[in-house]
């Protein structure tokens, strides 16, 4: 049956932002094994919450469940709220709240807490409807802070939903030299009355920012980050209207070259390559 | 809910892009049901070649007989079975003359592109299945995009006077793509299916095929006109409600803007 788990772990992983659970009915009344969807469930759960860098209701706010703030054993980091929550992927329940106590890195904190504030800044200005969460870590000898954007809707009622997922890392080490700023952007839209349609993108950016004291430098970076994004955002918009206007006519005609709809009694009298009255 | 109908579901929410991998797990994973699977759920099609008569045909369950598939042009089997299943002599003559007008169709519509039709008996009447398959690249422009239209219209007609009765069930899948610097890879994927009934006098046999060409000909404008609004125009507003391109405190300025302009005009 190991065929089965992989199959089954691989639909979970593909279910649409906001229809997890969905999936989860449709898989488990095709499986009828409850046993071996227990299984897999832990892990499927969570690796589905963390990819999708879900946005959960704790006592204290709104937080990220994500791979760069996962403690251990389901505790997440929460700077921003000051704490170390819960999180229960299974159930989909926060479960209790504790203070941080030294998960923080004292080192990094001072850009982390500046980058914090400003991506809170741009989150309220772009993702309404989003979360955003600030992680700090180390690589090699530098520091490494990973801003995680993660903005959703769900709209089952009119059968739509879309997540919009955006991971910088900044890289850098303090006291000059430039910061390496990357970013990977990922969009995924499903609509699906009467049928199943799907937005999927996904791209990489990269830049680098100067590294100055802890405010500017948190300023500059998210200078460039909002730069990065709205042109993304606008050459996909423009992406829009070619694919509308020029490769989605070149597919099918709204009507044949004659401008009228096709006369059936007299269809044999069309020539191939001609219009009606052929040549 | 029957077992069929969980598939169908998990079907309308897994990726689009990937139909033809996901049938398969689903195959694999629910064998009972791989007849109702490979006859319910739609896939790209697939076009093969005749060399008898050197022309394309698609492939689907209607001219499949084990692992060998009829031509409509010359309706004969690849790999051969020379008892392999067949329309009957009338049956076929109608055939013929739905293959006839649907490449006319879809030249019209396509201008180019591959269509088939087959045609199959039933007690009250018979029933058929037009497709359609059409790439386009544009690499060759200058422009990163491609795009496939693929059209499976399925129609069930029962012989009556004064009036035949037809029902058409349709389903296209439309994906488009690109990837570009800027963008990085962009995939609009998916399908849509709706059904319509019918009634239309039929004096002589081919006069059905000009009541299902109507039928599907309504159909695949309304089709297009709902792809249109829903990948061009649905999909980029869920877009733009993620992420607010303009920015949240412009948008406050300008309504605010607006509200005292309107204020001022009442007065």
């Amino acid at each position: 049956m190991g065929d089965a788990a992989v199959i089954v772990s691989e639909f979970l992983r593909d279910a649409p932002s906001g229809e997890f659970m969905e999936v989860v009915t449709d898989v488990r009344t095709l499986l009828g094994n409850d046993d071996l969807l227990n299984s897999v469930a832990p892990q499927s759960f969570r690796e589905y919450n963390l990819d999708q860098m879900i946005v959960v209701d704790t006592p204290k706010g709104k937080a990220l469940v994500s791979k760069f703030n996962e403690v251990a054993g389901g505790e997440y980091l929460d700077p921003a709220n000051g704490q170390v929550f819960g999180f229960d992927h299974i159930k989909g329940t926060v479960s209790g709240s504790r203070a941080i106590g030294g998960e923080l890195d004292g080192e990094i904190e001072p850009f982390r807490k500046a980058l914090e504030g400003a991506a809170q800044a741009y989150r309220d200005e772009h993702y309404p409807n989003g979360g955003v969460g600030v992680f700090s870590s180390r690589e090699g000898g530098q520091f490494v802070v990973t801003v995680a954007l993660s903005s959703a809707l769900f709209n089952p009622k009119n059968f739509w939903g879309g997540r919009w997922r955006s991971v910088w890392t900044i890289k850098f080490k303090p006291g000059g030299g430039n910061a390496d700023v990357k970013g990977n952007l990922r969009i995924q839209v499903h609509y699906y009355e009467e049928g199943n349609v799907q937005l999927n993108t996904n791209t990489e950016k990269s830049k680098q920012v100067p590294v100055t004291d802890a405010a500017s430098f948190a300023q500059a970076v998210f200078k460039t980050i909002a730069a990065v994004e709205n042109d993304f955002h606008a050459a996909l918009d423009k992406s829009y209207g070619t694919m509308g206007n020029t490769t989605f006519k070149a597919l099918r005609r709204a009507l044949p070259i004659t401008r009228k709809k096709i006369e059936w009694d007299k269809i044999t009298q069309y020539k191939i390559g001609g219009d009606l009255g052929g040549k | 809910m029957a077992a069929l109908d969980f598939a169908l579901d998990l079907m309308r929410r897994l990726p689009p892009s990937n139909v033809e991998d996901n049938l398969a797990k689903l195959c694999d994973l629910v064998p009972d049901l791989i007849e109702d699977l490979l006859s319910s759920i739609d896939q790209p099609l697939k076009i093969a070649h005749d060399n008898e008569t050197r022309r394309d045909y698609l492939l689907c369950d209607y001219n499949r007989d084990g692992d060998s598939y009829r031509s409509p042009w010359s309706n004969k089997y690849d790999p051969p079975l020379p008892d392999g299943a067949q329309p009957s002599q009338k049956l076929r003559t109608l055939e013929i003359q739905a293959n006839e007008a649907f490449d006319i169709y879809r030249d019209l519509y396509f201008e180019g592109g591959v269509s088939s039709a087959y045609l199959w008996d039933l007690d009250s009447g018979f029933a058929g299945v037009v497709l359609i398959k059409k790439t386009q690249d544009q690499s060759k422009q200058g422009l990163p995009m491609k795009g496939t239209w693929d059209a499976i219209h399925v129609v069930e007609v029962e012989e009556k006077k004064p009036q035949s009765h037809y029902k058409l069930t349709s389903t296209v899948m439309l994906s488009i793509e690109t990837a570009t610097d800027q963008t990085g890879k962009v995939s609009l994927a998916g399908n849509l299916t709706r059904q319509v009934e019918g009634d239309a006098a039929a004096a002589k046999p081919q006069d059905h095929i000009a009541n299902i060409g109507r039928l599907i000909e309504d159909m695949e404008l309304k089709l297009r006109t709902t792809l249109e609004l829903i990948y061009f125009g649905k999909t980029k507003d869920i877009v733009n409600q993620l992420r607010n391109a303009t920015g949240t405190s412009i948008t406050k300025t300008r309504d605010a803007q607006y509200a005292a302009i309107a204020g001022a005009v009442k007065k």
